[in-house]
This record gives structure tokens, C-alpha cells and sequence, in this order.
């Protein structure tokens, strides 16, 4: 390439690697960093003071700070673990109904799953506060003409994070239906009718020939619903604050707790490394699996 | 893309960017000349603070040059605000807090301390727990606004269906009663007898540390952890009883992130009979029952314990405090704003602006003069109970890492109203916790 | 004869395949029903009146439909101010992640230079990285560079995205090299043939990745949370949202909390039915996953 070229290459990368670096790279950096250190989240940097491993010792002890750090990583995992199983089959489902069943009114519900993506977290968290009420809310004055007794709900530990799966599951359905949508746009027709040529029927061609080739979209679709998950924070900020007991505490409003309200920001920053290294391990571990298999 | 829409959007964009920075840019909090500044950050709802804009604009006619602009957030983040905001290029002057964030608070050099004059009002005016509470070291920091306590709340129409007449003294009497005061369907209470909160610190932690201390106890005692105690094992063993006797439903007593829910909805629908919460909820418990409905409630102190020699409970107060960020100009600002605001002069009838604002919303002024000024509005049925009890109130422990220590607390207690942990083990890693966080608290 | 079963036989499959169509539309209108119900009944709430939001069983219609929560969120929030910060904060990010994205996409798809692979490695893998990792660091070089409280700071580190990159050097790579190639000879500079040559092929996606990047940040909640809080008049709506909670120990607020919330749901949704149709279009024809 010429020089005027490396030149525009420059110009060109300077602007996203620019703020990638100072505002991704950088602060990650100082999160790895302060993670050894006991620092009050108010004063300049300087004041930190090294503490080595304490901050990761004391998370991972029988204290309260280890136990409640647990009880968000566990809580966030089985957020998103019941995310993707109740959304990927979902999508897949409504995928089918929207793009074969040529029903105009099938583009209807199309629009209305969409829409439900566009909307802000924050009015969701609130309208559906108010669905799950006890005694004020529809949901169980439905459940109760089906003749099923009213359920507790964001009341319960219990059934405090099913109830915001259910709440996550509704408003990201419509983005990952599309998504299915595409995928399934994408398989030719023709390896469809060959094999239906061969006589695959319905469940049989589903099962056989559909599935397997969704897998990319599907495996897509489970690292965004993971991510997804672990972002969570309104629902949790607007609704339980982690309770009740701790039930709803996930990691993201956990770490802020610790790291703004009680100033705590080296143990923050620790409970943060913790986290990435988790979602790294599971993300490789996903990749590694899908690549594995499509050796096949 | 055509040039032309392409140069509008660039226009447009640029604009956009333009007013953008200009936010940035716009003059911040530090006044160079004498136009001075100044803004008030609180938690109070739109009626109150209303109250409090309209105060600040008498004030702002009799001393021109001072600007004042108050910045209201929901309680739930109010102390992130104060954490994140401190350093802040546009940062508040005068903030109202909750006296449990004062040492932190202090200790991270967030808060100036008050200057002399201020102080001896303080000192002057107030009485002794209110003085200590917002005192660290001996230095005083604020002004201390309100003065909240919990009394026992009971429904009186509720009483007299089941044919009980004096409210409880004891806690024999309030376990009898809430037996005879609850109905139940298939095992759970469908009408609480006594009613336990959940999913609020304070709604879970303080009704508990009033029980301990009308049962002679304290949760902290030379700042060192007292849960293992005599006192606190028979508080733990008699919430266990009332949580055996299922005369309350964990599901009925859910708060959320506004200090509204189910537990306000219960109370307000006649559906729990008697419950341990605070003063303040006083317009709430208005608004939602109606005048009428209200007259039904009365407040009792709290019940004794077996351990205890009389009637006590435990109190917190709130303060205005001042930005140590701030520029000096703005810091004597605020401090000449805050002692007219809590002045005899700012009111009515030698009342305070700030004992006006805090009696309209039922809460509990702590300037003796304003509680004087008051004392006909205080000796509400709704109120008297509490007034009733200043004197013997205990103030909430205000310690460092006594947030932290609060929720691990109540992490411990919820467990107990949903049957994941018992009375014995609450109490043991209650302990546990709590010494671990005081000592951690100590040493940073 | 024989023509009897056969036509038995077609009619059959006919009724057949009406039933599975009556079914499958019922199935369809329920769902719909189902999913929209949480937005109905939030209009529907907010046009309530207090006691009815309160009774127990729930009613679902209001029995006069009134405004009135509207017109009082707006003496609590400034309505239009809130929506102006949003409009702001949402344009202003999503125009900055187009043109760095599409810039970027460019030259990781197009050109080639030595570490290429292992910067672009670098760049996506920041895409998994949960923002609440970066924020307290983040917010602290913020507030050094003096831009806490105000948009810039909401806006400044969101302006590049590296799932824009991602995006951008999935579908440039698609762009045939002769185009460019031929542009190239005849004297363009590199940054013209991006705009001239390049842009245009890649409409769909960007089109996409700038109502994906619009929605996202006008519903970003926690960030602007962490730069802006206090200072409400920078507020957007979604944060504006949040003061109405401020409507503290008071029980009575459900129509107001459930107009604000239809405040802040309208932009975005309008927004999305005006592009939605050729948006969707965009995904399920050139397939998203590249």
C-alpha cells in the first residue's frame, strides 16, 4: 500500500480505535488494576492502597460480601440460563409461524413481538410491577378465571426471578424472532425439497434438516440473550433492589452497590474482574463446543 | 447519499453537538464574583418540595444575589447521587441525608464541617441525640432536620371487631392479639394480625431494633456488635414465635423501590391489623385510606419485652450538610440559607420553613422551638403516639459500614420470614457478619 | 370410479388444511392479543383514575377516560425538555457509531496492514465486555475531563461500537473488490470511496445498525444514570421516568407512572413503525449473522 494509503488507514481507524482505547481499553484496564487495591470510589486514585489478594479473599470467604457476590453470580446465571431455554425455542417456534404460515396477520404479530424490543427497559419494568401485583394486578385476576390460585410472584424468593425472566423473555421474544426469521430465509429451498423428495414430513424435516441448519443463528442468538442477561439492572433498580432475601440481586446491581453507594470501589472492581473471567470462560467454552461440532 | 440532504444533516448534527457541549460548558457551581450559586439536593416528593422552592424564593428576595435551585432524585438514589455527584464539575451545595451515611460520609472528606456559629445554634437548639447524630468526632456537620421513630400502628375498627379494647403492652399481649386478629385461608394469613415488611432495609431492620430496645437491648454496643446478647436471643426467638403462629404473610409485606406496595396496600385496605413503621408514612396512610378510614388508625408505643423495664424504640434523623467541593463563597451561601431555614424566622408563629415543610408531610421536626410551634398539629391521634415516645427513643446505631451492616441484617431477618433460616441461625451469622463489616469499616 | 376416492380424498386434505389454518390463525391472534397486552394496559392505566388503579380486582377500562395524569406529569418532569435530551443523546451516538463503524469496517474489510487480525480481535472482543466492568473507572476519566453532569459525557465514549464494526466489516467484505479497485485507479482518495463508492452498497445494514444504535441509546438507562445524576434538566425521558418514583411515600401514583412510562414508549415506537417494515426486510434478506 502506499504511504497516502497507510495514511488514510490511520484517519480512518483513528476515530473507533480512538475511543475504543480511552474509553473501553483504558478504564478496563484500571478495573484490573484497582481489583488489588482498597480504594474509596470518591478519591482521586491516588489514595488507593495495595492490598494484593484481599479484595478476591474476602469474596470468595463465608462473609457476608462472599455470599451475597455468589448469590448475584448464581442469581444472573440462572437468569440467563432460563432466558435462553424459554427464547431460543420460542423464536424458533414463532419464527416457523411468522415465515411459513402465510397468514397476513402473522406480519401483525411480527410488528407487535418487535415492538416490545423497541421499548425502554425502564417503562417495561414499571407496567409489569404493576401486572404482577397480588391483588391489584391482571395477571392473577387471569390465572384465577382459569381457575389456578393467584401466585405471589416479585413477592417470593422463590418465584421473585422467574417472574423477571418472564419479563425479559417477553420484551426480547420479538428481536430474536426476527432473527430466526432470517435464519430460516436462508436455508435454500431446494436442500428443503429434496428433502422432502425423500420423504421428510413436518416434525421429521423440523428435526432433521431445519434445526441443524439454524444452528448459527441459534448459536448467535445464545451469546446475545447471555448478554444480554448479564447487562440486567432496571427491573432489579426499579422493582425488587435484589430482594426478596436476595433472590432478584444480580451482578450488575450488585457491583454497583458495592462500588457507588458503599464506596467500595476496589472490591467492586474485583467482583468485576470475577465476572469477566466468567463470561470469558462460558463464551469459549460455547465457541469451542459449536466449533467442535460443525467439524462434524 | 444526495449532497444537499447530506450537508442538512451535517448542519443538523453539528447543532445537535453544539448544544451538547454547550451543557458541558455551561458555568458551574463556582462563582467567581458576587452573584452567588447554590443548589439543594433532596428526596422529597413534588408537594414538598414545592414547599421548599417556595421558601428559598423568600429568601432569595431578601438576599438578591444568591440563587438557589433544588435537584430532587427518588430516595433509592439519593446516596449514589451524593457519591457520584461529590466530586462533580456542577456538583450540589447543601444536601439532606440519612444521619447512618454521615461518618462514611466524612471520613471520605465529602462533607465540611460546620463553622462555629452554625455549630452553637446547633448545639443550642436541638436536643442531645439529635446533636450526636449529626455530630462525627465531636464536630458538628448539619442541621438536623427530621426526627423519625417507630411506634406500633394499629387498626382500631379491626381491634373492636375482634373484641379487643386496649392495644398491647407486652410482648405476651401483642402475640395473643395478633392471634386473635388474624384470619387465614388454607394455612396462610389472608388478614394479618401483625404484619412483618420485606425487601427494604429499613422497613425489615428498624422495626426489629425497636422490639430489641423496648426489650432492653441495643444492635451495637461500644461499637462492637451486641446480636448475641440476652436481649437480642429473645427478640430473635419472639420474631420466630410470630412467624410460627403465621399471623403474618411474607407476600403481604413486600415493599418496593419508592417505599410503596403491598405492604402500604395491606395496611391501607384493612387487610393487616397492626405493624411497627415509622412516623413519616403518615400522608401515605392519609391518601390512601381517605380521612375517614384514617381516623381508624392509632399508634401505641412499642410493646416491652421480657427483658426490657419499659416502653423504648429507636429513632434516625436526616440532616442538611454541606459540600466540602463546593467553592467558599457558595459553603457561606449555603450556611446562611440553612441557618434562616431552620430559624424562628422563616415561619409562622416561630416556626421554622423547614419544621413547616417537614409537619406538612407528618413527619416529626427536631428543633425544640418547631416541636413547641407544632405542638397542636403533632397531638394528632395518628402522631401523639410518637411524640409520646421522643424521650425514650434510642437513635438508630450511626457507625461506619452501618449501611452495609443494616443490609446484611436484613438479609438475615427476610430469610426468617420466608422459613430459609431459623431464629438460632439468623442470629449466629448475623453476628458474624456484622462483627466482620464493623471491624472492616474500622480499618479503611 | 375411480374418480370418486380421489376426489374424496382431495376434499379431505382441503378440510385438512382449513383446520390448520383456522388453528393456526386463532394461535396467531392470541399470541398478539398476549403480547401486546402489558403496552395496553399501560395506556390504559394512565388514563385512569387514582382510585381505579388501586381496586382490587382490577378494572380494566377506566370508566371516563381522562388526561389528567398527563397533565400532571408534566407540572413534575418537563415532558418536552426530556424528550429534547433524548432525541439528542440518541442522534448524536447513533450518527458518531455510522460513521466510525462504517469507517472502521472499511479498512478491516478492505485493507490490510500489519496486526490487522489482532486489532480487530481486540475491538470485537470488547463487545462482550458488560458495561457495568468499565463503569466506575469510566465515569472517573469523565468526570476528569470535566464532562460529568452534562450530554457530552452521556455521548462522548459511546460514539464508536464495536458491534458496528463488526457489522460493517461483515457487509463491506461482501462489496466486490472491483469497485473499489476501479475507483481507486481512477484517483479517488480512500476516504471518498467510502462515501461515494462503498456507502451506498451497504444502505441496508447501516440502515439497521442505525435504528439498533437509535433505539439502544434512547432507552440506555444506566449510563446516563451514573454521568447525569441530579442534574435534571439533562435528563432523558427514561431518567425522567424515574423522578416520577420520587413520588415517594405516597401510595396513590400508578396512572401518573404508567403516562410517564407511555411518554417515554411513544418516540421509539413511532420511530419503528415508520422504518419497521423495510428494517425487517433488511434482516431477513441479507441475513444478519453474514
Amino acid at each position: 500500500m502506499t504511504a497516502s494509503g497507510r495514511g488514510w488507514t490511520v484517519v480512518m481507524l483513528a476515530p473507533s480505535v480512538g475511543l475504543l482505547t480511552v474509553f473501553v481499553l483504558i478504564p478496563m484496564t484500571l478495573t484490573i488494576a484497582l481489583s488489588f487495591y482498597g480504594w474509596s470510589s470518591q478519591t482521586p486514585f491516588a489514595s488507593a492502597r495495595w492490598i494484593g489478594f484481599d479484595n478476591f479473599k474476602e469474596i470468595l470467604s463465608v462473609g457476608s460480601v462472599g455470599r451475597d457476590f455468589r448469590q448475584a453470580v448464581g442469581n444472573t446465571c440462572i437468569y440467563a440460563a432460563a432466558s435462553i431455554v424459554l427464547i431460543l425455542p420460542l423464536s424458533v417456534a414463532l419464527g416457523l409461524l411468522v415465515h411459513q404460515s402465510r397468514l397476513r396477520c402473522a406480519t401483525a404479530l411480527r410488528t407487535i413481538l418487535f415492538s416490545t424490543y423497541m421499548v425502554p427497559m425502564v417503562a417495561v419494568a414499571l407496567v409489569w410491577s404493576k401486572l404482577y401485583s397480588p391483588t391489584e394486578g391482571p395477571i392473577n385476576q387471569v390465572l384465577g378465571w382459569l381457575g389456578i390460585a393467584p401466585l405471589p410472584w416479585l413477592s417470593r424468593p422463590d418465584t421473585a426471578l422467574e417472574a423477571l425472566v418472564i419479563l425479559n423473555v417477553w420484551q426480547q421474544l420479538g428481536y430474536f424472532t426476527i432473527l430466526a426469521v432470517a435464519g430460516l430465509t436462508q436455508i435454500p429451498e431446494t436442500i428443503l425439497e429434496a428433502a422432502r423428495i425423500d420423504g421428510a414430513r413436518n416434525l421429521g424435516l423440523f428435526w432433521h434438516v431445519t434445526l441443524p441448519l439454524l444452528r448459527r443463528t441459534l448459536l448467535f442468538s445464545g451469546i446475545i440473550v447471555t448478554i444480554n442477561a448479564v447487562q440486567v439492572f432496571e427491573p432489579v433498580a426499579m422493582i425488587t433492589q435484589g430482594g426478596p432475601v436476595g433472590a432478584t440481586n444480580v451482578v450488575t446491581y450488585h457491583i454497583r452497590r458495592v462500588g457507588i453507594e458503599r464506596s467500595e470501589g476496589g472490591l467492586g472492581s474485583a467482583m468485576a474482574m470475577i465476572l469477566v473471567i466468567v463470561l470469558s470462560a462460558i463464551v469459549s467454552l460455547v465457541f469451542l463446543a459449536a466449533g467442535r461440532r460443525s467439524e462434524k | 447519499m444526495e449532497w444537499r440532504v447530506k450537508n442538512r444533516l451535517t448542519i443538523l448534527a453539528a447543532m445537535v453537538i453544539g448544544v451538547s457541549f454547550s451543557q458541558a460548558s455551561a458555568p458551574s457551581g463556582y462563582a467567581q464574583e458576587a452573584p452567588v450559586s447554590i443548589s439543594f439536593l433532596t428526596h422529597w416528593p413534588p408537594e414538598t418540595v414545592a414547599k421548599l422552592t417556595k421558601a428559598a424564593s423568600v429568601y432569595m428576595k431578601s438576599q438578591p444575589g444568591t440563587t438557589i435551585q433544588i435537584r430532587a432524585v427518588p430516595f433509592a438514589d439519593l446516596l449514589t447521587t451524593l457519591r457520584s455527584q461529590a466530586g462533580a464539575s456542577n456538583t450540589f451545595t447543601i444536601a439532606s441525608i440519612y444521619d447512618l451515611w454521615l461518618p462514611e460520609l466524612v471520613r471520605d472528606s465529602i462533607l465540611v464541617e460546620a463553622p462555629d456559629a452554625n455549630a452553637a445554634e446547633v448545639k443550642k437548639y436541638w436536643g442531645g441525640s439529635a446533636v450526636s447524630a449529626a455530630s462525627v468526632g465531636g464536630k458538628v456537620f448539619g442541621y438536623p432536620n427530621e426526627i423519625d421513630l417507630y411506634g406500633l400502628n394499629y387498626n382500631k375498627k379491626l381491634f373492636a371487631a375482634a373484641g379487643i379494647v386496649e392495644p398491647p403492652r407486652t410482648w405476651d399481649e401483642l402475640a395473643a392479639d395478633a392471634e386473635k386478629l388474624t384470619k387465614r385461608d388454607g394455612g396462610q394469613a389472608t388478614q394479618q394480625g401483625f404484619g412483618f415488611i420485606n425487601s427494604w432495609a429499613a422497613g425489615v431492620v428498624h422495626p426489629f431494633a425497636a422490639l430489641l430496645a423496648a426489650n432492653g437491648g441495643a444492635l451495637i454496643v461500644d461499637g462492637k456488635p451486641a446480636l448475641d446478647g440476652k436481649a437480642a436471643t429473645q427478640t430473635f426467638e419472639f420474631v420466630q414465635r410470630l412467624i410460627n403462629a403465621k399471623v403474618a404473610n411474607p407476600t403481604m409485606g413486600t415493599a418496593d423501590a419508592n417505599t410503596t406496595g403491598p405492604f402500604l396496600d395491606n395496611f391501607v385496605g384493612g387487610r393487616t391489623a397492626m405493624i411497627i413503621m415509622a412516623n413519616w408514612w403518615e400522608s401515605a396512610l392519609r391518601t390512601g385510606m381517605g380521612e375517614a378510614a384514617f381516623a381508624d388508625v392509632a399508634t401505641t408505643p412499642i410493646p416491652v419485652g421480657p427483658s426490657g423495664d419499659m416502653s423504648r424504640t429507636i429513632s434516625y434523623t436526616w440532616l442538611t450538610v454541606v459540600n466540602a467541593a463546593a467553592g467558599k463563597p457558595q459553603r457561606d451561601a449555603a450556611w446562611k440559607f440553612l441557618s434562616w431555614l431552620n430559624g424562628p424566622d422563616s415561619g409562622e408563629n416561630g416556626a421554622s420553613a423547614m419544621g413547616d415543610l417537614l409537619v406538612s408531610m407528618g413527619i416529626l421536626p427536631s428543633r425544640q422551638s418547631d416541636v413547641a410551634a407544632f405542638s397542636q398539629r403533632l397531638n394528632s391521634p395518628f402522631l401523639a403516639g410518637y411524640v409520646s415516645q421522643l424521650k425514650a427513643a434510642k437513635p438508630f446505631p450511626v457507625v461506619l459500614g452501618g449501611q452495609e451492616f443494616t443490609d446484611a441484617l436484613q438479609h438475615h431477618l427476610e430469610a426468617m420470614q420466608f422459613g430459609q433460616e431459623t431464629a438460632e441461625q439468623a442470629q449466629e451469622q448475623a453476628q458474624r457478619d456484622a462483627v466482620s463489616i464493623l471491624s472492616k469499616a474500622a480499618h479503611q | 370410479m375411480k374418480k370418486a376416492p380421489k376426489r374424496i380424498a382431495q376434499c379431505r386434505l382441503e378440510v385438512g388444511r382449513g383446520v390448520i389454518k383456522a388453528v393456526l390463525y386463532i394461535l396467531v391472534l392470541g399470541l398478539s392479543v398476549a403480547v401486546a397486552f402489558p403496552l395496553a394496559w399501560m395506556v390504559l392505566s394512565s388514563l385512569k383514575t387514582p382510585a381505579e388503579t388501586l381496586r382490587s380486582p382490577p378494572v380494566w377500562y377506566p370508566a371516563s377516560p381522562s388526561f389528567e395524569a398527563y397533565a400532571k406529569v408534566s407540572g413534575i418532569i418537563d415532558v418536552q425538555r426530556s424528550l429534547l435530551n433524548s432525541v439528542a443523546i440518541a442522534s448524536v451516538t447513533t450518527a458518531g457509531i455510522l460513521v466510525t463503524s462504517l469507517l472502521a469496517g472499511y479498512v478491516f474489510a478492505k485493507q490490510s496492514f500489519f496486526g490487522k487480525n489482532l486489532l480487530f480481535a481486540l475491538m470485537i472482543a470488547t463487545m462482550f465486555l458488560p458495561p457495568i466492568v468499565t463503569l466506575i473507572p469510566l465515569y472517573r476519566i469523565i468526570q476528569t475531563l470535566r464532562l460529568d453532569g452534562s450530554l457530552a459525557g452521556v455521548i462522548l465514549p459511546n460514539l464508536a461500537s464495536a458491534f458496528g464494526i463488526f457489522l460493517m466489516r461483515q457487509f463491506i467484505a461482501g462489496v466486490p473488490d472491483e469497485l473499489i479497485e476501479a475507483a481507486r485507479i481512477d484517483g479517488a482518495s480512500e476516504l471518498r470511496i467510502v462515501f461515494q463508492i462503498v456507502a451506498p452498497v451497504v444502505i441496508p445494514p447501516l440502515a439497521a445498525l442505525g435504528l439498533f444504535a437509535f433505539v439502544y441509546h434512547w432507552n440506555s438507562y444506566l449510563w446516563p444514570l451514573t454521568v447525569l445524576q441530579g442534574n435534571d434538566g439533562q435528563y432523558p425521558i427514561v431518567l425522567s421516568l424515574s423522578r416520577l418514583l420520587s413520588y415517594n411515600r405516597s401510595a396513590i401514583n400508578t396512572n401518573l407512572v404508567m403516562a410517564g412510562a407511555t411518554l417515554a414508549v411513544l418516540p421509539p415506537l413511532v420511530l419503528f413503525g415508520f422504518l419497521q417494515r423495510s428494517f425487517v426486510r433488511t434482516i431477513v434478506n441479507t441475513g444478519l449473522i453474514g
